[in-house]
């Protein structure tokens, strides 16, 4: 059984993910954690947006903080986001990774191997290659790969980098990838 | 086993070899940023994993030293998170210029860019006369590039763009000399500054102080290490002192004994009570 989703994109990916929290609403069994570089977003309102259009909770994940279920975790722009432990965060400042801070690759990898078979992925869209070495991470170590086809996005390098590198489990558009996300919760 | 297990159990041994042959302890650190930075060690090194080092750390002391400074990160820059600076400015030096004197401790000095920034700040708002810097760091390398106060200048533009959001009204060219690839401090900012080495994980507070700014180091600690450097800075502080911290960071949620008081919630700054029970 799943114990944490996470879903990462670059450009064009915020109405797609608000499309499907809205569908994961109002009551989600797993954290869910968004790793996404837009350009610095502290000051620019997006997790308000966010908590005003989705039914779950939104905010911004901090250092060292508990992972609750149901709940939406930001990564904090210009830092990376890892797992240090089951059900806990940390945070680093370290070089950025293909150009990106937070770097989906460095999140996927540390909760790869932390969650190992338990971790849930979906990369989106977005304009560069991000991505494509965690979601072979999770892979490799067992966890469920599911990228949006990237025929249904205009950024579609970021889920075609991660085919190009990963033989994942799902490709599927938007609608199918919420139905897949779904049955998480009713099983 | 998965490899990236076996990993985990060699960056115990490198530890320890660190902790036991050296004198160094970063076994309260946080693993997960440890582990990547051990990854990027063991590239560097050729090798193809950490046990193949640990012989050379544990003989040689030069290899002992690119492992400990594998472990420090630097990265920092000028005016980061700018709000934070406006506040500063803004806000909190006019409490903070209610005390007779100002001893600021600023933990972590990277390559000095918070430092410098600090000190730009106190100077245009008339406190550098005041106030002392003292700031610190776990490695001498760091300290040592801090007191030349050189930087590459490929991030001028945007550290500019900082001091501007932050308040700034000045020229922040005008506080460097410039030359085709580096800018350097001017003088006149480095005579308030004191440098002196000091480890978080095994050093106590040495000064008494009205505000500590410790931003992006805390994030590199496991939970009881946290816990330990917050009981050092209330020690440290005065009482009305305050703490600022990354914007990321927060004070353990499970400290009872701890004396500091949101302040500024959004941008971490934290107070020592004025009042308290003395136990
Ligand atoms: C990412 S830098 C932060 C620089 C600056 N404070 C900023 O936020 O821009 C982290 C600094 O913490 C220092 N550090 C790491 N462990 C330490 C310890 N145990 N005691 C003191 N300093 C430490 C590192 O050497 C490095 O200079």
């Amino acid at each position: 059984m799943s114990k944490l989703l996470a879903i990462g994109f670059s450009a064009g990916g915020i109405p797609l993910t608000q499309t499907l929290l809205n569908a994961l609403a109002p009551a989600y069994p797993l954290p869910i954690v968004v790793i996404t570089h837009l350009p610095n977003y502290y000051d620019s309102g997006l997790i308000d947006l966010f908590n005003r259009v989705v039914a779950l909770p939104v905010s911004m994940a901090f250092d060292k903080e508990p992972i609750h279920s149901g709940h939406v975790y930001f990564a904090p722009p210009d830092y990376h986001l890892l797992i240090e432990r089951p059900g806990y965060f940390a945070l680093s400042h370290d070089a950025r990774v293909k150009a990106v801070r937070p770097s989906i690759d460095v999140f996927l990898k540390s909760a790869a191997e932390i969650y190992e078979k338990d971790l849930l992925a979906v990369i989106l869209s977005g304009a560069n290659s991000d991505g494509a070495d965690g979601m072979a991470t999770v892979k490799s170590l067992g966890g469920v790969t599911i990228v949006l086809d990237p025929l249904q996005t205009d950024f579609r390098t970021m889920p075609a980098a991660v085919l190009d590198a990963v033989d994942v489990d799902y490709v599927a558009s938007l609608d199918d990838i919420t139905a897949l996300l779904q049955s998480v919760q009713e099983s | 086993m998965p490899n990236h297990r076996i990993k985990d159990i060699e960056i115990e041994l490198l530890l320890l070899a660190l902790k036991e042959r050296w004198g160094y302890d970063f076994t309260g650190y946080a693993r997960a940023s440890l582990k990547r930075r051990m990854e990027s060690l063991i590239e560097h090194s050729g090798m193809d994993c950490l046990s193949r080092l640990l012989p050379s750390v544990l003989y040689d002391v030069e290899a002992a030293q690119t492992a400990i400074d594998a472990i420090s990160v630097p990265t920092s820059d000028f005016f980061r998170d700018p709000p934070v600076w406006r506040y500063i400015r803004h806000t909190l030096a006019e409490q903070l210029n209610s005390f007779p004197l100002i001893n600021i401790w600023q933990v972590g000095c990277g390559h000095g860019q918070e430092t410098y920034s600090l000190a730009i700040l106190l100077h245009e708002i008339g406190l550098h006369k005041k106030a002392r810097i003292v700031t610190t760091d776990i490695n001498n390398a760091f300290l040592n590039h801090s007191k030349i106060g050189c930087w590459p200048k490929r991030n001028l533009e945007a550290w500019t763009q900082n001091y501007q959001l932050s308040g700034g009204q000045g020229d922040f060219n005008a506080y460097f000399d410039l030359d085709d690839d580096f800018l350097y401090i001017k003088d006149e900012f480095k005579t308030t500054i004191e440098f002196v080495q000091h480890n978080l994980a095994l050093d106590n507070a040495f000064l008494e102080t009205q505000f500590i700014i410790c931003r992006n180091v805390l994030i590199y600690f496991g939970e009881n290490l946290q816990k330990r450097v917050f009981e050092v800075f209330q020690e440290s502080l005065e009482r009305g002192g305050f703490l600022l911290l990354g914007r990321a960071e927060s004070r353990p949620e499970d400290l009872v004994t701890i004396q500091l008081e949101e302040y500024e919630q959004t941008l971490r700054f934290y107070r020592k009570a004025i009042r308290g029970h003395y136990v």
